[in-house]
């Protein structure tokens, strides 16, 4: 009896993608739509209404993503509001305040 | 001289039998990603990390960045692993492709130095100013993560 020969393919079809901004950062809503690419990822081949229903789900889930992270964004500019507080640096709280 | 497209090195399968690689998240190696411009010339005979070419400006620092492992795990007959997106933030920078690289191979078996595990072509110059520059990894499923072996 022969022993079946191992194949490994590693497979070197892959495409990576780069996003960039100019003079800010990414928006939550950029940052949203690229998490739930990575959430949600559909199928090509799936059924018409699978694909439809998986987009739907999608673009609901970018819309609860976004919101928690501004909730994110504004306790983080809380905390750095404190620290910058503590440290006696009123100017920059005043910026961060107005951000 | 320039980027032709992407490239799983050839030195990194024949790594992954000597057990130089390990993409643990918590226990495994640290992969960094560096930048480069189109002056750099890499293909599957690419071995290891060069500063040459490397990307320079404001919020990059040579080596590049170290990236997030995912833990590898299978679907049907097929195992593969991912990255998490990788950040340079308040950048002011062009890059037309990169490497991913092992800083911390297992050299047990092997003498290595900084081993290339793939080539990343991203097609044309990417540039962010005073912002974000962000490379997005694929879906990690058996279709489309970054590395699979079928």
């Amino acid at each position: 009896m022969s022993i079946p020969a191992l194949d490994l393919n590693i497979n070197p079809d892959f495409k990576v993608e780069v996003h960039t901004t100019n003079n800010r950062g990414f928006t939550p809503e950029e940052v949203a739509e690229r998490c739930a690419q990575k959430v949600i990822s559909i199928s090509d081949t799936a059924p018409p209404e699978i694909q439809a229903q998986a987009r739907a789900f999608r673009k609901q889930l970018v819309k609860v993503l976004e919101f928690y992270m501004r909730e994110a964004i504004k306790s983080d500019r809380t905390t750095v509001y404190n620290a910058l507080t503590d440290a006696g640096h009123k100017e920059l709280v005043d910026l961060i305040r107005r951000l | 001289m320039a980027f032709s497209g992407n490239f799983m090195c050839t030195s990194f399968k024949k790594e992954l039998l000597f057990g130089v690689h390990d993409f643990d998240l918590a226990n495994g190696d640290t992969f960094n990603i560096a930048l480069y411009t189109n002056s750099a010339s890499f293909d599957a005979s690419t071995t290891a990390y060069t500063a040459t070419n490397e990307v320079s400006g404001t919020g990059y620092s040579a080596g590049g960045q170290a990236l997030t492992n995912v833990d590898p795990t299978t679907s049907g007959t097929t195992a593969f692993t991912d990255f998490a997106d990788e950040t340079w933030t308040a950048a002011t920078i062009t890059a037309r492709g990169a490497l991913i690289y092992n800083t911390t191979p297992n050299t047990t078996s092997i003498s290595v130095t900084n081993p290339t595990v793939v080539v990343l072509d991203f097609g044309s110059d990417k540039t962010s100013t005073a912002g974000d520059f962000t490379v997005v990894f694929p879906t990690a499923d058996a279709s489309n993560a970054i590395i699979r072996i079928a």
